[in-house]
């Protein structure tokens, strides 16, 4: 007993040596050893490891970073030079492998991108392939209809035919009810963007002002032929601008004649991006642009229309 | 006997010493008169490297201390100062290195960037097509 107690004494005492020494070892093992900074590195490294999606990506500048950081640690005595220039080659060894990691990542990113815009290239051909389709339907259904609306759009026009002698002033307050511009080609009514922006169904359900306007000024003045201009901005290319104007003159005349005007008063034309009103630098200047002009024809410039 | 291993004892420990002092010695020499050539070398193509990925327009700074360096380095050349010129040539290297590293980096992002733009451009003329039908 009492010589397991004094052996209890001499090993605290041995192990209280023990521990004062190692700390004594571990002190010059790393206060002296590791060179300002490399602590730094070393933080700025792990944190890179720490983000395996990244540091996954360049397993080689990993492996360069991580030997220059360890050379970094190591001890250089005094030679406080020497561990300034390691922990700089480290640093920049970190900063390299970051840099390559970002580079791979939008790398891999770019393949997903390139898909992105692979699929919506095909939703845009199927799209206008079914909307290709849908039109040549409904237009036969609309021929049938448009000669039974003609036919009451011109009785209306017999009929009414003390109206249309109408005077100056009641054609005036027509004009400045539909909002049109009077210019040398005739009376100018700009449909903006938003006529198609609020949803592709609008302009077809009807709901729509200014052409609700525009259908009764007609069918009070039989005798005016329309030209319908279809405009867009330059976002896209020339060719696809011309289409995509042309179906929005086309679709404003299926409109009309969906409301009973004859067809052979109505003529659609699409102008593409070539006439823009307003700079396409801004985004209001875009919208501007992207229009339909109805121009309403002075009556005198077609007097053999009139009579036809 | 003890006697006499306690005399050689010191004895191999100077010659270990010396020889060690004289090896160092030797190394200094070797190394203080030649330039380090091979590093310097490194670092100028690895400057002219970035230089060409236009690294002067996306990583100015990197590219301008790698070029600090290189000159730094060169004026230890001729200070004689070997090991500093070694040390400045290897830090120009790998700074230069890193500019052509965020260079690529800028120049990845720009392009998927650019292909994010024409991609949501075609979206919206998509849906602009959409709304004549």
């Amino acid at each position: 007993m009492n010589i397991l107690n004094m052996n209890n004494a001499r090993v605290s005492r041995m192990l209280a040596v023990a521990v004062a020494f190692s700390f004594a070892v571990g002190a010059c093992a790393t206060a002296p050893q590791s060179p300002q900074g490399s602590a730094d590195v070393r933080n700025k490294l792990s944190a890179l490891q720490a983000n395996s999606s990244l540091a996954s990506k360049v397993p080689v500048e990993m492996r360069e970073a991580e030997a220059a950081v360890l050379i970094a640690e190591a001890s250089v005595g005094n030679d406080v030079a020497l561990g300034r220039h390691r922990v700089y080659m480290a640093d920049q060894m970190v900063e390299i492998a970051i840099a390559k990691a970002a580079t791979r990542v939008a790398e891999d990113q770019r393949a997903m991108l390139s898909q992105q815009r692979d699929q919506a290239r095909l939703d845009a051909r199927t799209r206008e392939a079914d909307a290709a389709r849908r039109q040549a339907t409904a237009a036969q259904n609309k021929s049938e209809a448009e000669r039974a609306l003609a036919l009451a759009a011109a009785a209306k026009a017999t009929s009414n035919e003390a109206e249309a002698a109408a005077t100056a002033k009641e054609l005036q307050q027509r004009i400045d009810a539909l909002e049109a511009e009077a210019t040398d080609r005739g009376l100018v009514l700009t449909l903006g963007d938003v006529l198609f922006a609020t949803g592709r169904s609008d302009l077809m359900s009807g709901g729509n002002n200014s052409l609700d306007k525009l259908i009764v000024f007609l069918n009070e003045y039989p005798d005016r032929s329309v030209a319908i201009e279809g405009h867009t901005d330059d976002v896209g290319s020339l060719e696809m601008n011309q289409t995509l104007s042309q179906h929005r003159a086309d679709a404003v005349k299926t409109y009309l004649t969906q409301h009973g005007i004859q067809s052979v008063r109505l003529a659609s034309t699409g102008m593409g991006e070539t006439q823009p009103i307003a700079d396409n630098q801004s985004q209001s200047g875009r919208q501007q642009n992207r229009r339909v002009e109805v121009i309403i024809k002075n009556p005198s410039a077609l007097p053999a229309a009139s009579s036809n | 006997m003890s006697l006499l291993i306690r005399t050689k004892r010191p004895y191999r420990l100077y010659v270990a010493a010396s020889l060690a002092i004289s090896m160092l010695l030797v190394a200094g020499c070797a190394s203080a008169p030649t330039a380090p050539t091979a590093s310097l070398n490194d670092a100028k193509l690895a400057i002219r490297s970035a230089e060409k990925d236009d690294a002067s327009h996306f990583a100015a700074a990197e590219l301008d201390k790698a070029r600090q360096k290189l000159i730094l380095a060169d004026k230890a050349v001729v200070a004689e100062d070997m090991i500093l010129a070694d040390r400045y040539a290897q830090e120009s290297t790998v700074t230069a290195q890193l500019a052509s590293a965020k260079t690529e980096a800028t120049k990845a992002e720009a392009i998927n960037q650019e292909m994010l733009r024409s991609a949501e451009a075609l979206i919206e003329e998509m849906q602009r097509a959409g709304d004549t039908l």
